[in-house]
This record gives structure tokens, sequence and C-alpha cells, in this order.
């Protein structure tokens, strides 16, 4: 179907040849949706985003984007990466990758200047996006000096500068505090609804409700154990407990200890 | 109470973190840099471009009366940056024994420049003379090297670094070398930082006190491990470049704005210094 952005065959990747990432995975992701894929630490998450964002190449299978596969050293891939990489923004974990340049303001411009925005519209974008995230009071600030919270916000405004019509985040959430929690989870509703397509690496259970139409679950195995809509994964309490989902609280009731598990739709007692 | 033996150990460590310490403050706190003064308005290009012309008429001049209004402009421009005059002549002041003090030292004595001789006396039997050209030459080597060093501290202190590195640009240095300079120095900080936790990660588990060759094992794990997760993050640095278009040739912002003001300071950095060089070739 010409809706589909990204299809992914039987795709197998391993670091330095030996050490499995992803084992056989499938996957089909269309213009639009909001996709989340779900698993405990290790079990391939980056590395899938990594393979979509065309930054690394699978072992065995085929990753086709944009009705194009996409192959290291291909002359095709070669003459279509600028393109695919305006239509495609990963927001890495570690926002320090990120933010490699001297100033906010410069790694806000860098993604549109590499694509040859003159530098007028830079500006505008500059102080479009630094409106859109909260942050035109980091501009010229240094990333060093910034807190977690704030790096993550310019790192979400570096992509969004460049307008892409798929937004990969991995971990948008990890070690945040609970507001700027609520404006990247806000960001990424929004731009879902304005048309653009998104895939997020979590294994924070609380968010996926809003965050994802679709859910697929990594397990141990580095390939895909279910995908369905988040309603159906966040409610099958043996697949989340079986992978490692499970949030776990140990509580003081009247004087005694008790620990019990929770999913993140049900009421907490 | 301090323990001699844990000082006498620690040394490297806490070598290591002091030059970490002043790396960090020093260099990259930019806080001068970032202060509302008058050296601080001006466009860096504009400024270093006088500063050079500065820095040239200094070490053109052979007169100490000539270049003390040098000296005495760095001084006003200091204040005009609002940066504490205390700690700037602490700055400058400090690299002047240093570098020309123990240099020029031999040279105020008739063995090495004869002339009018000014004050003698004994030191081991042996009669030394402090001669006329002998002062004259040290007082303007000094004040040649306390001029040169303050124009280069307020221009490297009133100016943010990624500013001064895109300067470079201007004398064609290519953009590759800037934005290579400029990322080494954005990960200076987070390596510092990397390294000193890792000390006080080693610290909280083996205690402050620690056998000198455990100690040298520490560092050489350190050392070791810090270059494996350099080599990591270069790697994972490029690809976020190559993911938000990077091709091979950068292309960076040029965000520059010359007013009337930057070039009314050029004007008068200009003739400032043609006005000092006319008068240092017409003595």
């Amino acid at each position: 179907m010409s809706d589909i952005i990204f299809e992914v065959k039987d795709v197998h990747y391993s670091y330095l040849g030996k050490f499995p990432a992803l084992c056989g995975v499938d996957m089909t992701i269309r213009s639009g949706e909001k996709i989340a894929v779900i698993g405990a630490n290790g079990t391939g998450k980056s590395t899938l985003l990594q393979l979509l964002d065309g930054l690394i190449f699978p072992d065995r299978g085929t990753v086709t984007a944009f009705g194009e596969r996409l192959l290291e050293h291909s002359e095709v891939y070669e003459k279509a990466a600028h393109r695919f990489r305006q239509r495609v923004g990963l927001v890495f974990q570690n926002a320090d990758i990120q933010l490699f340049c001297p100033s906010v303001r410069e790694d806000i411009a860098f993604g549109p200047l590499q694509f040859g925005v003159a530098e007028g519209e830079v500006n505008r974008r500059i102080l479009e996006v630094a409106d859109v995230l909260d942050i035109q009071h980091l501009l010229e600030r240094v990333p060093h000096q910034l807190s977690i919270g704030e790096k993550r916000r310019v790192a979400i405004a570096s992509v969004l500068a460049i307008d892409p019509d798929v937004y990969l985040f991995d971990e948008p959430t990890a070690g945040l505090d609970p507001l700027t929690v609520r404006h990247i989870i806000d960001f990424i509703v929004n731009a879902n609804q304005r048309g653009k397509t998104i895939i997020t690496a979590t294994h924070d259970l609380h968010i996926i409700g809003e965050i994802a139409d679709t859910v697929y679950v990594f397990g141990r195995n580095k390939s895909i154990v279910r995908g369905g809509s988040s309603e159906s994964i966040l409610n099958d309490r043996s697949l989340l407990e079986s992978n490692n989902l499970i949030h776990i609280h140990r509580h003081h009731h009247d004087g005694r200890e008790h620990v019990h598990q929770h999913l993140p739709l049900e009421p907490h007692d | 109470m301090s323990n001699p033996l844990h000082k006498k150990h620690d040394f490297i460590e806490r070598s290591i973190l002091s030059a970490l310490a002043f790396l960090k403050d020093a260099t990259l706190s930019e806080e001068y840099a970032n202060r509302k003064g008058f050296l601080q308005s001006l466009d860096p290009r504009f400024k270093t471009i006088s500063f050079l012309a500065f820095l040239v008429t200094a070490v053109s001049l052979k007169s100490a009366i000539l270049i003390s209004p040098l000296y005495v402009l760095c001084l006003i421009l200091a204040l005009l940056s609002r940066i504490p005059l205390r700690n700037f002549l602490l700055r400058t002041l400090f690299f002047i024994p240093l570098f020309s003090l123990f240099i020029v030292l031999p040279t105020l004595f008739s063995v090495v420049t004869p002339g009018e001789p000014l004050w003698s006396f004994h030191i081991s039997g042996i009669n030394a003379i402090i001669t006329r050209p002998g002062l004259d030459g040290a007082v303007l080597f000094v004040l040649r090297v306390a001029t040169s060093v303050s124009l280069v501290v307020l221009l490297s202190v009133t100016t943010r670094h990624s500013e001064l590195l895109k300067v470079l640009r201007l004398f064609g240095v290519p953009q590759l070398f800037v934005l290579t300079v400029s990322m080494c120095y954005r990960y200076l900080y987070l390596f510092a930082t990397m390294v000193e936790n890792i000390f006080t990660a080693v610290k909280s588990r083996v205690g402050v006190v620690s056998h000198q060759r455990h100690g040298q094992n520490v560092v050489a794990w350190n050392i070791a491990n810090t270059w494996n997760r350099t080599t990591q993050m270069s790697e994972e640095v490029y690809m976020a470049m190559l993911s938000r278009g990077y091709t091979g040739e950068p292309r960076l912002l040029s965000k520059f704005n010359a007013t009337p003001k930057d070039w009314l300071w050029l004007l008068s950095a200009v003739v400032i210094c043609a006005f000092l060089l006319y008068k240092g070739y017409s003595l």
C-alpha cells in the first residue's frame, strides 16, 4: 500500500558480529501511525530505531523506507539519503550525543543548514521551535550547562527544526521530572495530530496510552513477542510480567509491609 | 586533621582533580563573556581584528613610554567590560614572571648588556653591574609581555569560545576544522565531569587512602576507560550528525551582526595603532 512508510522483514542484527541485538523482526508502519516499541533493557529497541533511521543496516532481512530498500553503500541509498534524512528524524536517548554544537542555537540550526535551508529561514525556524518547546531562554546557552530535561527538549527541537514526516524517539522520558514528561508527551501527541508518524521506544508503561495506538512488545529473544492495540497490550498482565515490564511496588499499610504489581491502566490500591 | 600518608599517596588524584576544576571554572564557565559590558557587546570579528592590531603594535614598538598607553587602555577596557580589576591583574601579572622576568634577568647585567652602569653589588665575590641599557631593555620587554598577555586575556575572557572559533573562518580556516575544534571543546566538560565521577566512585568504594601502586592502577584504568568511552561516544555523535543530514561538508550558522559601534571601534583602534607606530618611528 502507498501509505506504508517502513516495512521491516525478518531483520537480524548483531554487534561486532557476535552479540545479537535483533533476531527476526517483522513490522509494518504506516503514515500517521503512533507506534510504541516496549521491552526490558537490552531487548533491541534502540537498535531498531537506528535501523529505521538508516544509521546501521541489518545482517539479514530487509528494511524498506518510503518504498526503497535501505542498503549500505547502495547508489540508490546514497542519492536518496539526503531526502530520507529530511523525512525521518531520530531523537537519541542520550541528549549529550545529539547536542554536539557549542550552543543551543547552533544545535537547532545544524539540521536545516545541512539540508541547504537558507539562513534567514533557519533563524525563523529556530525561534519557532524554541517557542513550541519553551526554550527561548536557552538559545545562547552552552549545552553542557543545561539540565537533563532542558537537554532533552533542545534535542527534540534540533529534530523539529528539520520538520521530518517521521519522528523516532528513543526513551524520550527516561530520567525526567513529571512536568517535563508532560511537555514531551504533549509534543508527541500534537505532532501526531499534525499528521506526523511517531515511533517511540520506551519501557515507561505509564505514557504508552497517550503516545501510542499500536504497541510492539520486544522480548528477551530480541524479537517481537506480540503486537496490538495499546489497550490490549497494557491489560495483558501475563505478557507484561513475562517480559519484565510490570511495576512492582513496596508499601506500608497499617503497620505492615506488602509488595504488589500493578498495570498502568489498573487503579492503584 | 590531614593525614600525611594520604597527602603523599593521592598527589596524582589531587593534581588531576585540580586541573579538571581549573579547566571547568576558568576555561569553560565563560563567566565574563556572558556579562553585559563594552567588549562583550562588540562583534567578535571586529574585536579580534582590533586586538590583533593592538598586539602587532605592542610587539613592534621599541619604547616603553609608547607601549604603556596600550597597557592603560587594557585596564580601562577591563573596567568597561565589567571584569574586576583585581582578578584581571592577578590573571595577567601571574604569567609575566613566568614568561619574562626570568628570561630578562641576565640582560640587566653588564655581562650581557654593556653600557652606562647604574648599580653594582657583589655576589659570592663576583662584581655584578646593572646597566642603563640593560634596565631599559628589561622594562620594555616586561611591559611588552604584560600588554600582550593582557590583550589576549581580555579577548579570550570577553568572547565566547565558540564565537572565537567561528572568527577563525575569517582567516580561511575550513569549516570542518572549526566544527571539529568546537566539538572537542564542547565535550571537554563532559569528559572532565566523567573523570571526576570515576574518581569519586573509586573513592566511595575503596576509601580515601590507597596505596601508591593501587593509585597508579586506578589512574591507568581511568585513562583506558575514558579512552573506550570517548571512542564509543565519538561513533554515536557521528551517527547523530548523519541523522541530521551531515554529509562530510558541514554548514554552520554565521551569526555575526556588525553595527556602527563596531565600525567606530575598529576605526578608533586603527587610529590608535597608527598614531603609536608613527610616534615610534619618529623617535
